[in-house]
């Protein structure tokens, strides 16, 4: 069954100048999956995530969340899902208790329930020992992970989450990652968007790429690794004069005094490093990374 | 009704009220002590402490009427609570009344205080308490719909430029009508006290407590005239605050 289905989905916004946010996107997210949408800024992820969530009216075409249609039945839509926009703020008077306390509330849940899930989210964003700081005493990766428990806290069917861990530390991020895919464990879906490459390969059932409004790929982050051509990366780093022999006719990418060479074959790529390393250079050979297609197919060219 | 409403009504106006109280108890204060500068003019001056007193009261309520569901409304959109309001199973009404309700009960206080003084200093007559209520609510109904359908409709104005509009509005609301003083000086222009509600219900409360004579039937309109607007606005905002983007 899709949680979340969107059929030649168009977005236009009639402002100083027009402008088409979302080019007939055709997604299917199934229920019990995290489906990540990756992009570049102004790419339209956050236009889709909205108007799944019944905060924005699409131009043209259907979306469905469990088969209820997000523009004619926004009320029943809103009953599965639960939303933590992107930039979210905290009010500096609320402490994280509060957040998750009455947001619970809203969603109709009996008290014991809202304190139950209250402390359980509380818990696992690791905020339980601040619940009762107010969110002005707070740093900000504290305060999002208050917004990101609220959320938690509410039960609903499907997380819809606008780059959640942006401006997270390293183990603030992971602690939600541990938290999302525990959720996704329990049969719950979710529907994130980030720029972070990581993130998105490490905690995506599947993911779509989404460029100027389309989307140019979808697939589980390893069939998107495979659409590149070349299967490996070599590092090299170091000076080194004589770049013709190292070039090898591959693609290149060159930053200061680092090269990445993309290779086709395994053997090409050891013969590189070997060569690299009697030069004196440092090198290592690694597999393409997610960040190296996204560029690639963003970039304008065919991976 | 539905029951879902009423209870969604009463969390949001608690999750915009309590941690405010809990953690800034002086605001019950303010509200009160901006009405009351005017009273304090009218005090040294030698007005009518009455009018002063009524003024002060229907200030309370139309100024957080207005103003709060601006300044409110536009927080909620800069914070971004508003966005996971929308996405969530809550009636844009429970909102709308919610963030009208909290200020009204961190004024409280304040009002309270100037009815006791009005019936102590025997201003108001105790038998006409309900008249009062009556008349502030639907004061307070009426300037809270109008603030939330200028927030909602003003979707992309900045939240500086709604503040401003919300404290112009606001003031412009409860000093420029006869709210704090007799609606008799403005003579052949006296109508105009019916139009805006703050000084509608400031007059039907003065009628009420004896300082203003009417005749039964002007009573009778100035109170249609009160629902009417009360209702009209409610009626709008419900058909044209937009809850979703377009």
């Amino acid at each position: 069954m899709d949680a979340v289905k969107s059929i030649d989905l168009v977005k236009v916004y009639h402002r100083k100048e027009t402008v088409e946010a979302l080019k007939d996107v055709n997604l299917s997210i199934k229920k019990g999956e995290l489906f990540t949408l990756l992009g570049p800024n102004g790419a339209g992820k956050t236009t889709f995530l909205r108007i799944i969530s019944t905060q924005l009216l699409l131009t043209k075409g259907e979306a469905y969340v469990f088969e209820y249609n997000v523009t004619t039945q926004p009320n029943e839509v809103r009953k599965h899902i639960v939303v933590v926009p992107q930039d979210v703020q905290t009010y500096g008077n609320f402490t994280p208790w509060e957040y998750c306390y009455y947001f619970s509330q809203l969603r109709g849940m009996p008290k014991s329930k809202v304190e139950e899930n209250s402390e359980r989210t509380l818990k696992a964003v690791d905020l339980w020992d601040l619940r009762n700081r107010t969110c002005a005493t707070l740093s900000g990766g504290e305060k999002k992970r208050a917004i990101i428990a609220s959320a938690l806290a509410s039960d609903a069917d499907i997380l819809m989450l606008d780059e959640p861990t942006s401006g997270l530390d390293a183990v603030a991020r992971r602690k939600v990652w541990a938290v999302l895919r525990e959720l996704v464990e329990q049969g719950k879906t979710i529907l994130l968007t980030t720029h972070i490459m990581e993130e998105a390969e490490m905690i995506s059932d599947r993911l779509a790429i989404i460029n100027k409004g389309k989307v140019v790929a979808e697939g589980t982050p390893e069939e998107i690794k495979g659409l590149a051509k070349e299967k490996l990366r070599v590092v090299v780093e170091g000076n080194s004069k004589d770049t013709k022999l190292l070039q090898n006719n591959s693609r290149v990418v060159k930053f200061g005094g680092k090269q990445i060479i993309y290779l086709k074959d395994e053997n090409e790529a050891i013969e590189l490093v070997k060569t690299a390393l009697k030069k004196g250079l440092k090198a290592e050979i690694a597999p393409v990374t997610l960040e190296d297609v996204f560029v690639k197919i963003v970039g304008g060219e065919e991976a | 009704m539905n029951l879902k409403i009423v209870k969604d009504t009463l969390v949001i106006a608690a999750l915009k009220s309590i941690p405010d109280f809990k953690r800034q108890p002086l605001l019950l204060f303010m509200v009160g002590l901006i009405s009351s500068i005017p009273l304090f003019f009218i005090l040294v001056f030698g007005g009518q402490i009455g009018y002063g007193l009524i003024g002060a009261m229907v200030s309370t309520i139309g100024f957080i009427g207005i103003n709060a569901a601006i300044q409110e409304v536009s927080a909620d959109r800069y914070v971004k609570i508003r966005e996971i309001i929308v996405a969530m199973p809550v009636s844009p009404i429970s909102y709308a009344v919610g963030i009208a309700l909290a200020p009204l009960i961190l004024s409280t206080p304040s009002l309270l205080f100037f009815i006791a003084i009005a019936i102590w200093m025997e201003v108001l007559p105790f038998s006409s308490i309900g008249w009062l209520i009556v008349s502030l609510v639907l004061c307070w109904a009426a300037l809270s719909s109008i603030g939330f359908l200028i927030s909602t409709y003003l979707q992309r104005a900045s939240i500086y430029t709604l503040n401003n509009m919300a404290n112009i509005l606001g003031l412009g609301l409860i000093f420029v009508p006869p709210v704090y003083y007799p609606e008799e000086i403005l003579g052949g222009l006296s109508w105009i006290a019916m139009i805006f509600p703050t000084s509608n219900a400031a007059g039907l409360i003065r009628v009420y407590s004896g300082s203003l004579q009417l005749p039964q039937e002007m009573v009778l309109v100035r109170w249609l005239i009160l629902v009417i607007v009360t209702v009209v606005s409610i009626i709008v905002v419900s058909f044209k605050a937009k809850w979703r983007e377009v």
